[in-house]
């Protein structure tokens, strides 16, 4: 069970959770684990008209969504739910993208969605629960520039998942381990944040 | 040229809903969540034999939309026999996947497609089921066809 304290509590007696997928069996099988975890109410949808029709009539808590619909696109979906500020419950609240292969061209649709994460598939109750986990306690804001609303796209503070290896070459891994080189003094700390005019 | 940047944090809902008292372990609901599945396993594995055989008639017809159909179903048996441990035959699934999405808007090649087809057929064969040197064999043969296919002309 990497990645998730088998101890941790999770409390979705509450919950109102719609879950999106275009194969009615694949949404079956979030539907069980999403009952699994304790969801309160679970709501399917399998295509953009039904989905859209449900977040315009209810409040959820959590959209999982695989974006590949066959009766329109997903990811813009998503996007005018980020858009829709004038008064709808569901515009900020999670949602987690699911995606099974994707095209090239789907990987910068689904960034600029204004999701929170994205799964790939095959799902494994582990792995969602630990998103699902991961995306409740997602401190990065909001930000709203350009077209984009959504999550700050950049996890400068949060690092990546536990248990996720992240997904650029220069993120950090833990644990980080000793240093291999002594602490610079704070002399030559001092030099790099306000270098001094030398004269030659 | 400044770009306008609005920040907000919206009301975690969510967070304080998981940590109210009460609720279940994570390791309960992985427990149940699994047993959910388990529960329609049957279901689901006889609906991916119906998709691989959709896979195999449309494979063999010449249908406009054909490729991004069969895109689809590919990438449905990827994902449900991948969540189901059938890893070898979700990787044909996810081959299939990438050969079809690299012929986006046009034809596929037929004898490429078919080999795939072929391969998600033999690894659904009971006697493969217990057999994981077999269902290897079976992906390993298949990987050697994609490079010939994806080799460069003369």
């Amino acid at each position: 069970m990497s990645g998730v304290d088998p101890n941790a509590r999770i409390n979705l007696s509450k919950a109102n959770v719609l879950l999106v997928d275009g194969s009615q069996h694949s949404l079956d099988m979030l539907v069980q684990i999403m009952k699994g975890f304790g969801a309160a109410e679970v709501h399917r949808a399998q295509g953009v008209i039904e989905t859209e029709r449900l977040l315009k009539s209810k409040s959820f808590d959590l959209i999982v969504i695989d974006p590949n619909l066959a009766d329109g696109d997903g990811y813009a979906l998503v996007r005018e739910l980020r858009h829709s500020t004038n008064g709808s419950p569901n515009a900020f609240i999670p949602v987690i993208l699911v995606s099974g292969h994707a095209r090239a061209s789907d990987v910068a649709k689904a960034r600029d969605t204004g999701a929170n994460y994205f799964v790939a598939k095959p799902i494994t109750p582990n792995v969602l629960l630990q998103r699902i986990m991961f995306v409740s306690r997602d401190k990065r804001p909001f930000v709203e520039v350009g077209a984009y609303v959504g999550p700050d796209r950049r996890f400068k503070f949060e690092g990546p998942p536990v248990g996720s290896d992240g997904r650029r070459n220069n993120d950090l891994k833990s644990p980080l381990g000793t240093a291999d080189e002594p602490n610079m003094s704070q002399n030559e700390i001092d030099m790099m944040i306000k270098p001094q005019r030398v004269m030659l | 040229m400044s770009v306008v940047v609005r920040k907000f944090e919206p009301d975690a809902k969510l967070k304080k809903m998981l940590d109210q008292p009460g609720g279940v372990t994570a390791e309960q609901a992985l427990s149940r969540a699994k047993q959910g599945l388990e529960s329609i396993r049957e279901n689901c594995l006889g609906a991916t034999d119906e998709k691989i055989a959709s896979l195999q008639a449309l494979s063999s017809v010449n249908e406009t939309g054909r490729g991004e159909k069969m895109y689809r179903l590919s990438n449905e048996v990827f994902a449900e026999a991948g969540a189901f441990g059938l890893s070898e035959l979700s990787a044909v699934a996810h081959s299939l996947c990438t050969l079809l999405a690299a012929h986006e808007g046009s034809q596929p090649p037929r004898a490429a497609v078919a080999v795939h087809v072929e391969a998600m057929r033999a690894l659904r064969r009971p006697e493969l089921a217990g057999d994981k040197a077999a269902r290897m064999a079976v992906l390993q043969g298949l990987r050697g066809v994609v490079q010939k296919f994806s080799a460069p002309g003369p």
